[in-house]
Formats: structure tokens, sequence, C-alpha cells
């Protein structure tokens, strides 16, 4: 409501009125999807060019979770999108440490070699997956997806944990050191507490990625490994649209949520460059 | 006070295209406040950082307590430091961070808390425990810093230019509180600055370095009254230099001829006629005459070129002879303007012969 009044303000001041105006359009823009998938999973009987659904209902809700076996659905995205969030963190811990702590001869490269992935169109990188996967007899586990989800969740955990790592004062390492610490318990006591924001995010990045990630599920899972996008994708192919707006809905809450918990929670600026010494 | 403390034995420490430490040898005596002063890069933080073993030298041994530690473990060295930037740990309290290097010795907690609390008490922070380092200022959180490296009652407490990160007035009144405690608990200390002021302030020796190596060692007064090269010098307080030939040589005393002055100076071994020597001087170490004074030893005919007011004192600039520049700091009781004439004494010349 607060952007409606300034942009009231604005009307009546006569300033800003072109800005506001083209910002207002976009918010609208963007949310108009949302908007109509909400609205299309509670209607009933909402034909024709009516404005409004003419009856409210649940039972969309109730034939995705019966029908498209939405339980099952989500306990596969949630176990592959853990596999990906720890295998990526503890990759990003040694990676990050790497490029944040150490002099790499060729760093920039490598770099973005890592970033590649993320870089080129989805489905190329996602063909050369499954290729090795069939061969591999990794396609339809979770382990399987999960690792093709690593190749894109991976970059961001570096990228979150080198600028973790960098933000780490060296000379609070070495003070740890004079005060008798080894290097295991340097790193439990002094290193770990400190990069511990930075994990955070890297996990919390990892496991947005795993659960929106589409294109490399697509052509690595099976049966046994449906995720929530594939599962919605496949009742849109059959056709029940009010079903699959009940499934993209009940999708979309768990990102909501970490939304939500980024931006109440923890500056993301903060997340990643870790505590400072002063 | 005979035995030493701390000892670098032939200390070399090479990079890539510097030498950092160039054969060092030094000795700090048990219970010594001893300064390692120079300008950066000169290979004070080096030698630190060997002595802590942060870094390796490449030659020569370290000794702590007449131990040789050249491949002990930093964390077995046994060591209490304080850091510039501080280097607390910011997710502890000030008083999980004193605490640390005990609970890393697994000191019972009973006793531990009073230890801890004993050195808050040494450095005047008691009420400050549950606080965190970013709640403190700069000289609160040094002085956790300092607890932190005494708390353990190290061998040794080394100090990494402590003062830097500080503003100038804090900066003063910390020196005399390191001192202090250093004092009190009799600590075999190890102070790394570049601030000269520090260094005569705080060190019961000094030792002053120069591209990786030791150019003088000695007591505050020792470096500042007889500086050994012009580095030392130029480093530690104001200094005039003064070009000159050495005409005559009469028994201790030898007349230098420089700038058209006839300036007498205490003589030096194997200096003879003919020889090039370099003269010195304290800007405060010359005198201006009152009134009408006869020519005599060393009193010169100069003429005002600058004066500055600094409040306790004035800054001169003097012509004298064919050109020659001097700088002089009196006290502000008598004042000269620009342009004065004057005279002027200088009691006390140093000087080095030059070989070139």
């Amino acid at each position: 409501m607060t952007l409606l009044r300034v942009y009231l303000r604005g009307l009546r001041e006569g300033r800003f009125i072109l800005g506001y105006t083209l910002l207002l359009s976009l918010t609208l823009f963007i949310l108009a999807p949302f908007l109509m998938i909400t609205l299309r999973s509670v209607g009933k009987g909402w034909f024709g060019r009516l404005w409004l659904p003419p009856q409210l209902t649940l039972d969309w809700y109730r034939w995705a979770v019966e029908v498209g076996n939405i339980p099952e659905v989500m306990k596969n995205t949630l176990i592959i999108g853990a596999i990906a969030v720890i295998l990526s963190t503890v990759i990003g811990i040694f990676a990050g440490w790497a490029f944040g702590r150490r002099h790499l001869p060729g760093k920039e490269v490598l770099m973005a070699v890592i970033l590649l992935p993320r870089m080129i169109p989805p489905i190329t990188y996602a063909l050369g997956v499954a290729k090795i996967f069939y061969t591999l007899e990794l396609v339809d586990t979770h382990l399987g997806v999960a690792l093709a989800h690593v190749s894109v969740c991976a970059p961001y955990a570096i990228l979150v944990l080198s600028a973790t790592f960098e933000g780490l004062d060296e000379r609070v390492l070495e003070a740890a050191g004079v005060c008798g610490a080894n290097t295991l318990k340097r790193f439990f006591y002094v290193v770990l507490p400190l990069i511990m924001p930075g994990i955070l995010a890297s996990m919390l990045f990892s496991f947005t990625h795993s659960y929106n990630e589409f294109t490399l599920t697509l052509l690595t899972y099976g049966p046994h490994t449906v995720t929530l996008p594939i599962r919605t994708y496949l009742a849109v192919g059959d056709g029940y649209w009010e079903i699959t707006s009940a499934m993209a809905v009940i999708m979309v809450v768990p990102s909501l949520l970490i939304l939500a918990i980024i931006q109440r929670r923890a500056k993301p600026e903060k997340l990643v460059g870790g505590f400072k010494g002063v | 006070m005979a035995d030493a403390m701390i000892e670098f034995r032939g200390v070399t420490k090479r990079y890539a295209n510097l030498t950092a430490n160039d054969r060092l040898s030094l000795t700090i005596e048990r219970g010594e406040l001893m300064t390692l002063l120079g300008p950066s890069g000169c290979g004070k933080t080096t030698a630190l950082r060997c002595l802590t073993g942060y870094i390796h030298p490449d030659e020569g041994r370290i000794f702590l307590d007449g131990k040789d530690v050249t491949d002990v473990p930093t964390h077995q060295r046994e060591l209490g430091m304080v850091f510039q930037n501080f280097a607390l740990f910011p997710h502890m309290t000030v008083r999980d961070n004193v605490a640390f290097p005990l609970m890393i010795r697994n000191l019972p907690k009973p006793e531990r808390e009073r230890t801890v609390a004993d050195a808050l008490r040494l450095v005047r922070l008691e009420g400050y425990a549950t606080h965190y380092p970013r709640q403190l200022s700069g000289g609160q959180q040094q002085r956790v810093g300092l607890a932190r490296a005494l708390v353990y009652h190290p061998k040794v407490l080394l100090l990494d230019e402590p003062l830097s990160n500080l503003d100038a007035k804090l900066r003063e009144e910390m020196r005399f509180e390191i001192k202090e405690v250093v004092t009190r608990l009799g600590i075999t200390a190890m102070y790394v600055t570049h601030d000269q002021g520090e260094a005569l302030a705080l060190s019961d020796r000094v030792a002053i370095m120069n591209r990786g190596q030791l150019e003088q060692l000695g007591t505050p007064e020792e470096i500042y009254e007889s500086p050994r090269s012009r580095f030392v010098a130029e480093f530690i307080g104001l200094s005039n230099f003064l070009e000159g030939f050495v005409q005559a040589v009469q028994g201790a005393e030898m007349v230098v001829m420089a700038r058209g002055l006839q300036v007498s100076t205490p003589a030096l071994p194997a200096v003879g006629p003919g020889q090039k020597v370099l003269l010195f001087l304290r800007p405060n170490e010359a005198e201006i005459l009152l009134g009408e004074v006869p020519a005599g030893r060393n009193v010169f005919e100069a003429r005002v070129e600058k004066a500055t007011y600094l409040g306790d004192s004035m800054d001169y600039r003097l012509i004298l002879g064919d050109g020659a520049d001097l700088r002089v700091q009196t006290d502000a009781a008598h004042r000269y303007a620009a342009g004065e004439s004057v005279r002027v004494l200088l009691p006390r010349v140093r000087s080095w012969a030059v070989t070139d």
C-alpha cells in the first residue's frame, strides 16, 4: 500500500508520473501469472469471458494430492534437493577456500569453467549429462538427478563461499594459532563460526536452484524420481489446467517461504560477506 | 639479566626478488622490552613472523628460552601476540576472546573464569565481559587484545604495531598503559613499530632495521644521542646534515670546512686532513645567541630565512656560511623574525667519515 501512497502523492505533486506508472505496470505484469494460476486453482465452472470464477472450491488441490501423487513427488523433490545442497555446499567450502584464500594460478579461467553450466543454454549441457548418466546407470536415481542439479547449484555455492572466505581476516586465524590452537581447533572454533553465514546462504541458494530446476531433471528423471516441476509439466500435457494450477500453487509456497526468510532474517550482502573483524 | 629469552641466529628469509631478513642476529634478554624499529619493508615484520612460526626462515635458527623452536609449529610456541588490526574473534564476547587461549589449553572452568577476570581487571575492562568486539572502541579492542595475549602467561609478548590503528591521543595513552603492564608483569616483550616516538618511549633497547639487517642496537639514549649512521639519524628525530672536508686535526678535535664554515668537532679515528666527512646535529642542539657576542668556537653569523611558531617552541630555518641550510628549534621565549641577522652557536656537532 505504501507504493500506492507514494504513487498517489507523486501524482498529486506532478512528479515522476511516468516512472511510477511504468513501475506499477511492470509489477502487475510480473504478478499477473501468479494471480491467474491462483484463481484457476480455486475456481469452479470458470469458462468463457467471466472476470472472476463463479464458484470457489478446494477440489483441485485434493485431486492434485490424490491423483497427481504430490506427497510422493514432494518427497522426491526434497530428497534430491537435500543431496544437491549437501554436495554443493561441501564442494563450495573446499573450492571457496581455494579461491578465496589462496593465490591460485589461472584462478579466472577455473572460475569461468565452473560458471560455464550456468552460462550456456541448459538443454545443451543437460544432453551431455544425460548421455553420461545413461552409461553410468545414474538415470532415475535420486543421486543421479541430484548430481545433475549440483552442476548448477555448486557454482552458486562456490561464488558465495569464495566471497565469504575472502572476507575472512587472515590475522584472526594467525591470532588463533598464536593463542595455541592447532589447525583442527582453528577450523572448528574460529573458521567455521565465521563462515557459517556463507554456508547458510550457499545452502539456501543451492536448494532454491535444485527445487526450481527443470531442464536437467527432464533429461535425467524416471518414474521413481519425478519432481514437482516435472509433475506439473506432465499435468499440463494431460490437459487438466485446474489441477496443474493447484500444483503450481503448492510448488510456489516453499519458494515464497524461502524468499520471506531471505528478506526478513538476513541481509543478502551480510550472508555473502560474512563477518569482518572491525 | 644475562640470559637470552629470544635469539635470532643468522636468520635469512628470501622472497622472489628481495631478501626480507639478511643474516639477522639479535638477542633479547629475559624481562627486556625490545623494539624492532624501521621503515616499512625493512624486515621487522618478517622477523616477527619467523618468531611466531608463521614464516619459516630459509637459513638460521630461532631460539626461545634456550630451545630451538625453528621447526616448532606456531601453536606450540607459547607466545602472546597483539595485532595491529586487533584480530579479535568477532563472533565471541570479550570474555570468550580472553578465555580462548585457556579453553584451548583445557583449563578447568572455575580457574578459567578467575584468570579471565584477572586479565580483564589488568586492562581495566571488567565491565565489558559480555560485549562483542564490534561494540567497543579501538582502544578498548586493543586492550582486549592485550588481555588475550597475556592471559595464559606466555613466555614472551609480541606486539605488532599495536597502536597504529588508533588516533593520536589514544596512541599516547595506550603507549604508557602497555609499558606499565609489561613492566608490572616483568614479561619479555618484542615490539615492532615504524613509529620512533613509541620506540623511544617504550623500549629498554631499540633495534633499528634497514634492508633486512640490523642497523644499530642500543638503548633509546644511545640511538638518539649517537646514531651510528645517517640512516639512523634520519629515522630517529630531526637532523641537520652538512658535508665537508677535514682541514686539520688537533688532538681530540678536528676542524672541518663545510660550506664556508669552520666547524670544530671531535676527531674521528683514522680520519686525517682532506677526508670527506658528514657533520650532523639535532635542531634542538643549536643555540641562537642574544645580543653582541664575540666570535668563538662554532659561533656563526646567520640570517633567519623562515620562522615558524609551534606553540611551545620556535622552528627556524637559518642560512649560514655560503648558503648552508640549518634547522634550529628553540624555546619561544625570545623570537626572531624572518630576515633578521643572528649568531648561532653549535655546541655539539658529531660527524661520520664518508667513503665513496
